[in-house]
């Protein structure tokens, strides 16, 4: 697993994920539904696609509502979340997931304007 | 209770309050045009035939509910006086209290009523050729055709033909309108050095215009309560002359004056008579309109504020509310009502407004007031309304609609969205024209100058003047020409924002000054005096946080010298919702381009 806290992880969504198979990422979506064994669950991105999110060890807590999702990408296009994070919504502001999903295009369209890739050691 | 001035005959007061009267006896019907009736009515003591029915209250007759012998109550009545002096009660509303059938017989002894030189059964008005039918007992009466000579559909006690409003002058008195009445005005009471008076005036409209109608002293007695807004009258011998423009915005050369001969009388045939007549001015284009232009406008009210209570320069306190008012341009504008106007207004529904003439105003860009002669129309039966109201319904309630005010509050964007950045306020060297310009920005407060950003302000309160410390205790405003204990402390503060492109220099006042604080003007003061340090730290607190400025640029000249004064008129924490959604749009656009 690269370093996925030294490098900078792109965001994305899940339509992109293929294109950052074993590389780290961030990615933000919305709870659909826990498995079971708890060691993973379904999110669905601003677009309403479909991602799967795995975990080392089983969930603790219950998850729902909008989440920050930060791992690496495997072969098979699911993330291996290195750590997670629950956007709050009961503090007033609701977070609009489709906003997001269109300037995360914006940056993506766009990129040498938003030249995050340069890495933090250089 | 509306009516025609008391009239005592003899025990029997005919006034606007409600006589027992006896309808005794005959009904005459009389003439070409709608039937009328002539009444004699006996109160027990006298009887009087100069009654007649008006033509709304004819079925009464013709189904016989009011027949002879039947006790009445005459409800709401106007009385008339004919060019020879004569009277005639015209009776508007009248109820049965007891039907002919179930009263005994005459009741009492009545003999007529001799009033001066006031003969029984004056004649009734209209048409030619009239034969009537001589009353019972009494019989001086015949129907004098002489002074109602060729006329139209009866107009009860005129004296002449229905002539189009467009063609009165100065020149004919003999004429009488057949015209709605479609704004009355409040009584407006006066006292000069040459005495007190009262006055109310009205708009009337026909077919073929319209004119201004005013009544003074005597008249306003006569005729204030009889007129209703909307209703069609028949008038006549009023004066004319040359109209006064500035009371009125009305097409007519001339105004009418009432006098003691004139007479209003309802009229019911009013089909031909339009509702009003009004030239609306789309809101979008008041913005060609000069300033204190007199326009009508229609649209739909989409907000109202509370009433507030103001004071004015003399001293007197009047109710004012403000609503937005947005037609199908598009465009929204800001309408000040004052008074009765203002405390009457529901605005629930948004309903469809009228203003027939509003006064157009350059406050905060484009505004419109309603003056004491502006008819205020709520949901007016006019095809405009109608129109406006399927469209607000169908597409107009979900635009923002760009308002032609600058509006302190509204949400953030939503209803003003020149958005500039700070650069843009100098490459399009923003307030070089006549007009001010407004612009939102989103800014950071880069610095902010304590020194002198608190003043001392006339305690009064719509007073905000600086006042002048006499060094004895007492400090003297000179616009109130006063001297106070005391003053109240209020901020003028100088700011420098910016953006990533450009600063600004700006200054803001109370409102705006104290949001970006966070404090009020009268806690900074004491701090000021008492604590230097918790003062200065308040300002340090401040500085470095981003908003969204409304602000208004206009190059100002003095001694030769020109600058651009930026004022913030609002301060507000960025929507970064909304920010958002304006810069991936923007972005977007110019990618495409």
């Amino acid at each position: 697993m690269a370093n996925v806290y030294e490098s900078p992880k792109a965001r994305v969504n899940s339509s992109m994920l293929p294109q950052y198979a074993g590389r780290p990422v961030c990615l933000v979506g919305r709870v659909e539904k826990v498995h079971p064994t708890g060691k993973s669950f379904f999110v669905s991105d601003g677009e309403g696609k479909p991602a799967t999110v795995e975990l080392n060890e089983p969930l603790e807590e219950e998850l729902s509502g909008v989440i920050e999702v930060v791992g690496t990408v495997t072969n098979k296009g699911t993330v291996i979340a290195t750590t997670y994070h629950i956007l709050r919504e009961d503090k007033g502001t609701s977070f609009d997931l489709e906003l997001y999903n269109e300037a995360l295009k914006i940056v993506h369209d766009f990129s040498q304007y938003y030249p995050f890739e340069v890495s933090m050691s250089a | 209770v509306p009516g025609a001035p008391s009239q005592a005959l003899g025990s029997v007061i005919v006034s606007g309050q409600d006589p027992d009267l006896f309808d005794n006896i005959r009904k005459i019907e009389s003439g070409s045009g709608p039937a009328r009736f002539r009444l004699m009515m006996s109160d027990g003591l006298h009887t009087m035939s100069a009654f007649m029915l008006s033509t709304q209250l004819n079925p009464m007759a013709e189904q016989n509910l009011v027949a002879p012998n039947c006790v009445c109550l005459i409800k709401k009545n106007v009385t008339n006086v004919l060019k020879d002096g004569r009277r005639v009660v015209i009776i508007l509303d009248m109820e049965v209290l007891r039907p002919a059938e179930e009263v005994p017989g005459k009741i009492g002894d009545p003999t007529p009523y001799v009033e001066g030189q006031t003969k029984v059964a004056p004649a009734p008005p209209s048409a030619p050729s009239r034969t009537l039918q001589p009353q019972n007992g009494h019989s001086s009466d015949k129907g004098p055709s002489r002074d109602f000579a060729k006329k139209a559909p009866s107009t009860p006690g005129g004296s002449s033909k229905v002539v189009p409003i467009a063609s009165l002058n100065p020149y004919q008195s003999k004429w009488t309108v057949r015209a709605r009445v479609t704004n009355k005005s409040g009584i407006r009471t006066w006292s000069n050095s040459r005495g007190d008076g009262k006055l109310f005036s009205m708009e009337i409209v026909d077919e073929s215009g319209e004119i201004r109608v005013t009544g003074f002293n005597q008249e306003v007695d006569k005729f204030f309560s009889l007129i209703e807004p909307g209703k069609v009258y028949y008038i006549s011998k009023g004066t004319l002359k040359i109209a006064n423009k500035q009371y009125t915005s009305l097409k007519n050369d001339y105004e009418m004056t009432l006098n003691g001969e004139s007479t209003i009388i309802p009229c019911e045939d009013t089909q031909d008579v339009p509702m009003v007549q009004c030239n609306f001015v789309s809101i979008s284009d008041l913005e060609t309109r000069d300033k204190d232009a007199i326009v009508d406008v229609i649209g739909v009210c989409r907000s109202v504020e509370d009433i507030t209570r103001i004071t004015t320069k003399s001293s007197r306190e009047v109710s004012k509310r403000t609503l937005s008012l947005m037609d199908m341009s598009g465009k929204v504008i800001t309408v000040t009502l004052w008074g009765e106007e203002a405390e009457k207004f529901d605005g629930t529904g948004q309903p469809i407004m009228a203003i027939k003439g509003a006064r157009l105003s350059d406050f905060g860009g484009r505004s419109l007031s309603a003056l004491f002669s502006s008819t205020v129309m709520i949901n007016p039966d006019i095809p405009e309304a109608y129109k406006l109201r399927g469209w607000y319904d169908k597409e107009g309630h979900a635009l923002d609609g760009q308002s032609m005010t600058e509006l302190k509050s509204g949400g953030g964007g939503g209803v003003n969205t020149n958005w500039k950045t700070l650069m843009d306020v100098k490459m399009e060297h923003l307030g070089h024209g006549d007009k001010a310009d407004y612009f939102s920005c989103v800014a950071t407060i880069v610095y902010l100058k304590k020194e002198n950003s608190l003043y001392q302000a006339c305690p009064s309160q719509d007073c905000n003047k600086k006042v002048v410390d006499q060094h004895n205790g007492m400090f003297r405003c000179e616009k109130c020409d006063k001297e106070f204990p005391n003053f109240k402390y209020r901020l003028i503060l100088s700011a420098n924002i910016a953006d990533f492109g450009d600063n600004q220099w700006v200054t803001c006042f109370q409102e705006s000054a104290e949001t970006i604080l966070g404090q009020n003007a009268a806690y900074l003061g004491q701090l000021k005096d008492s604590n230097e340090a918790a003062f200065e730290e308040v300002f340090q607190q401040a500085n470095f946080k981003t908003y969204i400025f409304r602000n208004r640029v206009k190059l100002e000249t003095y001694n030769d010298e020109s600058r651009i004064k930026a004022t913030v008129m609002d301060v507000k924490p960025v929507d970064h919702k909304e920010y958002s959604k304006r810069l991936i749009m923007n972005i977007r656009k110019l990618s495409a381009q």
